[in-house]
């Protein structure tokens, strides 16, 4: 069952390299790693998507939490909340397949962001299999690059 | 009040040790720690012990924080010193050991470039760590290390910074307290009363148990629950049984105890833990050696779990009521909550399950006597450090322990080579009690370099090795696992006698059983340091043995030819 685990850490590697390897040693199917900001100055947001069942979930919750530089740790079903990711495409667009290109962006709610010559960099937000279906849908006009991020996520029930 | 003054970083961190109350370092000098060492002679008030290979400053450090329940420490250069702290911080990480090592660091322009002796200490003790760290407050880390449960902390101080001065001002009294909840490491769980309807819960099982046990482990002597324990053990009437690092939390003497669980565990104790219907565990954490294939694990029974650390509930075993808590303050709720009552049927049911340890052995200088024989030559008070593998099992069963805190060992790592250099930092510990370092003849080689820094600094500890010419402990696995091909595991060793004669101090070499209260009298009247030998048979085997991936129903009682109808 996919999980997602939200950590706030101190804003050093250190801390991210203490988080990330205690999930390397437990040898746990990461999904989807994103880090960020944290919510206060000096604080970073972790958030991994792990598929794995409740016991190990909640057993690695625990070592996260004790670990030094991890402030608050918390974990919620994905099922219960919303998980989304962010992609940046970049394609090749000649003039002439600019509307066609502005037509699948709007069945994706996609935006384009930069327009260089002959090439236009969408952003989409999304579902991982949701991304997937646009990044297909991309595919006629020919992918240039491509970056993905993992995955952010809140509970829509409170997490425990 | 307090004046500030222009102080170098490498002064700073001695004056902060002092300030701490460290009176007692172990480390070793080079390049990017000269500055501190520079600083050094100017405060008399810390002993730096120079030792003979960091790893040994570690270990002492360990020894030293075991034997006190204060901050142990060691120090190192960077490169090679700091990677041969690893394995000592890696044994204090697993035993939760409150260490701090400092070491020094290539100066920061430098880091990152290949330089000399540099090397990734962070990245290489992060996962051996309780919390590790560039520079720092050496007063953060030093709460960190002993705040909830202690670990090892280490921090890198690179040589310009214990190079560059800068204004210092000393703090004193209320300022002085420093917590490591600045440091958002746990705090959750560092204070927490244990809520009352869990401990009643606890309470009511107990009450109810036909045949409840109580296991206590390390925790209880990391937070001084001895009394509490036996208040436990004694208003119930349920029997104790010690792990290996619970050894000496409760006394061996004590009708209640029944010993030692696990892999070697006596075979009456194994088979109460698969009988019992009620465990109520203590500070321990059910590690691998203690439960045998957790499937078949006290199938019968309930578990009480009372641990400071979260995490360890239910990590191993399922547990029916987690208690997150000081285990003195846990268990002294529990006190209070559980009505007195007896367990005499189910004590008998045990003892009867006691039997004569089968005698494997050839000649007279058996493990039983010599421990015995250890025991009767030291005084009253005498701690024994010991190291990794049969030597280590044959003293956790045999040695009839009084007072709490006096078995100190490497349990969770297994680390051989610990006790030599341990036993240092226990003796320094407690200067007016007597110290023996048991060895195997196997792990005194590891770090028998050490004889130099005890006579260098005066540091009086007994050393025993027990000299069967093998591994003995890997060589028992090969004998039973492994077709009895006795790969790699033959040792030859120099003449201790010899060796000790050339580091200066006395040593003896024991044949026979005959020889054992002389020579250990003469050895525990030394003033200084002593070395003794002694000869045992080559092939002896620690019995009962639970073998690997087998549950604690499943013993091995004599040697595999003859098990071999059973």
């Amino acid at each position: 069952m996919a999980q997602a685990l939200s950590l706030l850490l101190d804003r050093e590697l250190l801390a991210l390299n203490r988080a990330v390897g205690e999930l390397r040693r437990r040898n746990l199917p990461i999904e989807s790693l994103a880090v960020g900001p944290g919510d206060a100055p000096g604080q970073a947001r972790l958030t991994v998507i792990v598929n794995t069942d409740d016991a190990t979930a909640e057993m690695t919750m625990r070592k996260l939490h004790k670990l030094s530089g991890v402030q608050s740790a918390t974990r919620f079903p994905v099922r219960d909340g919303v998980a989304r990711e962010l992609a940046l495409v970049k394609v090749r667009v000649p003039p002439e397949r600019h509307a066609e290109l502005l037509d699948v962006c709007d069945m994706f709610k996609a935006t384009v962001v930069a327009e260089p010559p002959e090439q236009a960099i969408v952003q989409l937000a999304g579902t991982g299999a949701f991304v997937l279906a646009f990044v297909r849908a991309l595919e006629r006009f020919g992918i240039l690059e491509m970056t993905r991020s993992g995955a952010v996520a809140l509970p829509c029930l409170p997490a425990e | 009040m307090s004046v500030a003054e222009l102080l170098s970083g490498a002064q700073i961190l001695c004056r902060v040790l002092v300030e701490e109350g460290v009176d007692t370092i172990w480390g070793y000098p080079g390049g990017a720690i000269m500055p501190f060492y520079h600083a050094l002679p100017d405060v008399p008030e810390i002993r730096h012990v120079l030792v003979r290979h960091e790893q040994a400053a570690a270990h002492a450090a360990d020894g030293y924080a075991r034997a006190t329940g204060r901050i142990g420490v060691c120090v190192a250069t960077s490169g090679p010193g700091a990677t041969n702290l690893v394995t000592g911080l890696a044994t204090a990480h697993m035993d939760s050991s409150p260490v701090l090592a400092i070491t020094g660091q290539v100066p920061r322009p430098m880091m990152g470039r290949d330089a000399f002796q540099e090397t990734d200490v962070l990245g290489i003790t992060l996962p051996i760590t309780k919390h590790n760290c560039l520079i720092s407050e050496t007063r953060a880390a030093i709460a960190i290390a002993t705040e909830g449960r202690p670990g090892p902390v280490l921090i890198d101080v690179p040589k310009d910074v214990q190079n560059q001065k800068t204004e210092y001002r000393p703090v004193s009294g209320v300022g002085r307290q420093v917590s490591s909840a600045r440091f958002s490491l746990t705090p959750d769980t560092q204070h927490l009363t244990p809520p009352d309807d869990r401990v009643r819960q606890a309470a009511r099982l107990i009450a109810a148990a036909e045949r409840p046990l109580l296991m206590v482990g390390h925790g209880v002597i990391l937070s001084g629950a001895y009394d509490e324990v036996r208040r436990l053990a004694e208003k119930t009437g349920i029997p104790v049984i010690t792990t290996l690092l619970g050894i000496s939390a409760f006394p061996e003497s004590h009708p209640l105890h029944l010993g030692m669980p696990g892999m070697h565990g006596e075979v009456h104790v194994n088979r109460a833990i698969q009988h019992a219907d009620l465990i109520v565990g203590i500070g321990l954490r059910f590690d691998d050696r203690v439960t045998g294939n957790t499937k078949g694990f006290a199938p019968r029974a309930a578990i009480v779990h009372i641990d400071l650390d979260a995490s360890e509930i239910g990590k191993n075993v399922p547990v029916a009521v987690p208690i997150v808590g000081d285990a003195r303050a846990a268990t002294a709720r529990l006190v209070a909550a559980v009505a007195p009552r007896r367990c005499e049927a189910w004590i008998a049911e045990v003892q009867g399950w006691a039997r004569q340890r089968e005698e494997s052995y050839c000649g007279d200088l058996s493990p039983e006597n010599i421990v015995a024989a250890i025991h009767d030559a030291a005084p009253d008070r005498c701690t024994i450090v010991t190291d990794v593998g049969q030597h280590q099992m044959w003293v956790a069963k045999l040695y009839p322990y009084r007072r709490p805190n006096t078995h100190i060992t490497s349990g969770g790592l297994g680390t051989m080579g610990f006790a030599v250099p341990a036993a240092m930092g226990v003796k320094l510990a407690r200067p007016g009690e007597a110290v023996w370092a048991i060895s195997g003849d196997g792990g005194f080689q590891m770090n028998m370099q050490e004889i130099a820094t005890m006579v260098q600094e005066r540091i009086a500890v007994k050393m025993a090795v027990f000299n069967n010419g093998y591994l003995g402990m890997v060589r028992q696995w090969q004998q039973f696992f492994h077709g009895g091909r006795y790969s790699a595991t033959p040792i030859w060793s120099p003449d201790y006698v010899k060796l000790a004669d050339a580091y200066g101090i006395p040593g003896w070499r024991v044949e026979r059983a005959s020889d054992l209260e002389p020579v250990l009298a003469r050895a525990s009247a030394q003033p200084g340091p002593a070395l003794v030998e002694f000869v045992i048979e080559q092939e002896a085997n620690v019995f009962p043995m639970i073998p690997p991936g087998a549950t604690l129903s499943e013993p091995i009682e004599a040697e595999p030819a003859a098990a071999a109808g059973d």
